[in-house]
């Protein structure tokens, strides 16, 4: 491999850190608007109590919960596909794999806004932490919603960590390469790393075995965060189903925004060499799989509501196909369930705007989808006589919003400081590619 | 690094080749410093204490695990509630939490162990020689003290695409 292949492999790679766009700045400023905006949203409801929120009797948990279970889903699967992308060899990891952690790192910091949110006085979040306190007052272990404390924790630290890590030999490198205020700071981030073979070895044993750990614990944040409301004996709710229903939920969601945030990336940075259309490809049919999947399961929920014979499952799952939600209902069908199927055609799945629009309409889809059953079980009860019904007020849209801009804020800072292609593992990638096809050097072994 | 030699490869083909050439000829104690996991710096023979990793990492786990379960069935017990008519100490409800430590922790001293036992085998290779390393260059270290009769020679022709070489 050539000193000039390896010189523009790291332009390519440092791309978003080294140049500026137009659109760079239009997108920050955009993003930063909309934090303002939720923010200033989110200071009313501080200062004048959640009535602003429109939450009330039956229906407690709206717009929030339902951000917050929809940023969820996104975070779970970049870490998840990174990981499985690592251990199954894709040469689709060097390109898509450091911007994947990225968002589910980003996400999973958006997502855990939304409870504290939601609680009100939200200066007293910690209530739900496990700490020593003179009132001997503890969190109840056997709520869900405790789980879900120490899941979404544990999940963001070992994202957080596998991101890092995975970031150490290109931070040394950075160490090198930048001038001025960042170079120190890469230089305390990269914790010494030299590259020497030792280290390598160290690096490549540690990994797997980080990733190892990562897989199982993606699939249980998804799934405890399910069992907040499959633990409980709401219809529509209380289904044993509920915990692979949001794995493959979260994955499809997560895949969905991979897409947006890659294209934007590629067209962004010229990064067309690097960012190909077969990588897109491989994303469009995991897309239409995970589409596939999710139909069977909303098939599945009505089977099973309608055969289990349960007047009050029957009756949401009724109301929610022919209700005053029936609109979302449909909504969410056609973008889940009819949108994804154009990806059966290689035409779609090779083109960009094509892929974008049908990855709009899923993460649409998907925010509806959480919207529907949480809303719809709330409002649609066993008990006639307190049915009721939601509209999330504009203070609540506009936090939901924000949540949107600080997401992609977060996003657009990090790929500005920190390299969103692993610089390491694409040097990696090409090298393998240039060999020839036999041999043991054609053997890529992932950082 | 005074007992050195170093020579400095910008392309990694040459320096994988070059430690063939040094294995080939039983030249010991080569260490390699690279900007990426070049096919090179498996030519080696995997040095380092990485043997460690695993057992470290399910430490790590079994603290997590036996951590979640201190924290949960002490606090219980020390609250001392019934809710939801489960028991005080519900092991089912706290299988959770166990779960989600047990993973933290692993990963946890996992990454732990990578830095510090990073940082303890970079040692044995000196500093002058890894500033030298960059993503265009690839420095091989080979130990001069313990080369004897004609082995120098079989070196200096190993290192002959190095674009420098210094001792």
């Amino acid at each position: 491999m050539s000193d000039s292949k390896i010189t523009q492999i790291e332009r390519d790679t440092l791309a978003t850190m080294s140049s500026t766009s137009r659109l760079y700045w239009a997108g920050l400023a955009g993003s930063v608007i909309l934090v303002a905006i939720g923010g200033w949203a989110w200071s009313l409801a501080l200062r004048q109590g959640l009535g602003v929120l429109g939450l009330n009797e039956p229906v407690m948990w709206g717009a929030l919960i339902t951000t917050f279970v929809f940023f969820i889903g996104v975070s779970h699967s970049g870490t998840l596909v990174s990981a499985i992308l690592y251990f199954t060899r894709s040469p689709l990891r060097a390109a898509i794999g450091r911007s994947a952690e990225a968002m589910t790192v980003i996400t999973i910091l958006t997502a855990g806004l939304y409870p504290i949110i939601h609680i009100g006085r939200s200066w007293l979040f910690f209530f739900v932490l496990a700490y020593p306190n003179q009132r001997q007052l503890w969190p109840n272990f056997r709520s869900p919603l405790t789980w879900d404390v120490f899941a979404i924790s544990s999940y963001v630290t070992v994202s957080g960590l596998f991101l890092y890590m995975g970031m150490l030999p290109d931070l040394a490198l950075l160490s090198r390469r930048i001038t001025g205020w960042r170079r120190p700071l890469y230089r305390v981030l990269s914790l010494g790393f030299s590259g020497t073979d030792a280290e390598w070895t160290l690096f490549e044993k540690a990994y797997p075995i980080f990733a190892a750990v990562v897989v199982p614990l993606a699939v249980s944040v998804h799934s405890v965060v399910s069992w907040d409301f499959a633990m409980s004996v709401m219809p529509g709710w209380h289904s044993a189903i509920f915990a692979p229903y949001f794995v493959a939920g979260a994955i499809f969601s997560g895949i969905a925004m991979a897409i947006l945030l890659l294209s934007g990336l590629r067209r962004g940075y010229r990064l067309e060499g690097h960012i190909k259309p077969a990588h897109f490809d491989l994303m469009a049919k995991l897309l239409l799989a995970m589409s596939l999947v999710m139909t069977f399961v909303y098939l599945t929920e009505f089977f099973m509501a309608f055969f289990r014979g349960n007047a009050a499952e029957i009756e949401v799952f009724r109301w929610r196909a022919t209700g005053s939600y029936a609109w979302v209902f449909w909504l969410v069908m056609f973008c889940n369930g009819v949108a994804p199927l154009a990806c059966f055609w290689r035409r779609v799945r090779r083109s960009l705007p094509a892929l974008i629009v049908i990855s709009v309409l899923v993460s649409v889809g998907m925010w509806f989808e959480r919207f529907l059953f949480i809303v719809t079980t709330l409002a649609h009860s066993y008990n006639p006589a307190n049915w009721g019904h939601y509209i999330p007020t504009w203070p609540e849209l506009l936090i939901c919003l924000g949540g949107f801009g600080w997401f992609l804020m977060l996003f657009l800072i990090f790929v500005k400081v920190f390299p969103s292609m692993s610089v390491a593992e694409t040097m990696q990638h090409e090298h393998a590619l240039s060999l020839p096809a036999t041999g043991d050097e054609a053997e890529v072994t992932h950082a | 690094m005074p007992d050195d030699l170093v020579a400095v490869f910008s392309d990694p083909d040459a320096a994988a080749a070059a430690l063939r050439q040094l294995g080939a000829a039983s030249i010991h104690g080569v260490r390699v410093i690279s900007p990426a996991p070049y096919p090179a710096v498996h030519l080696t023979g995997q040095p380092g204490p990485w043997r460690y990793l695993g057992s470290i990492a399910l430490v790590g786990g079994l603290t997590g695990l036996a951590a979640a379960t201190a924290l949960q069935v002490v606090t219980s017990r020390s609250l001392n509630i019934i809710v939801g008519g489960k028991p005080i100490v519900a092991w089912p409800a706290f299988g959770v939490v166990m779960f989600e430590l047990t993973m933290l922790f692993a990963g946890i001293f996992n990454f732990s162990a990578l830095v510090l036992l990073s940082a303890v085998a970079r040692r044995k290779v000196p500093a002058a020689a890894r500033r030298l390393a960059d993503s265009e260059r690839i420095v091989v270290l080979v130990p001069a003290a313990r080369l004897r009769g004609g082995a120098e020679a079989t070196v200096r022709a190993a290192l002959k695409h190095a674009v420098e070489v210094r001792s």
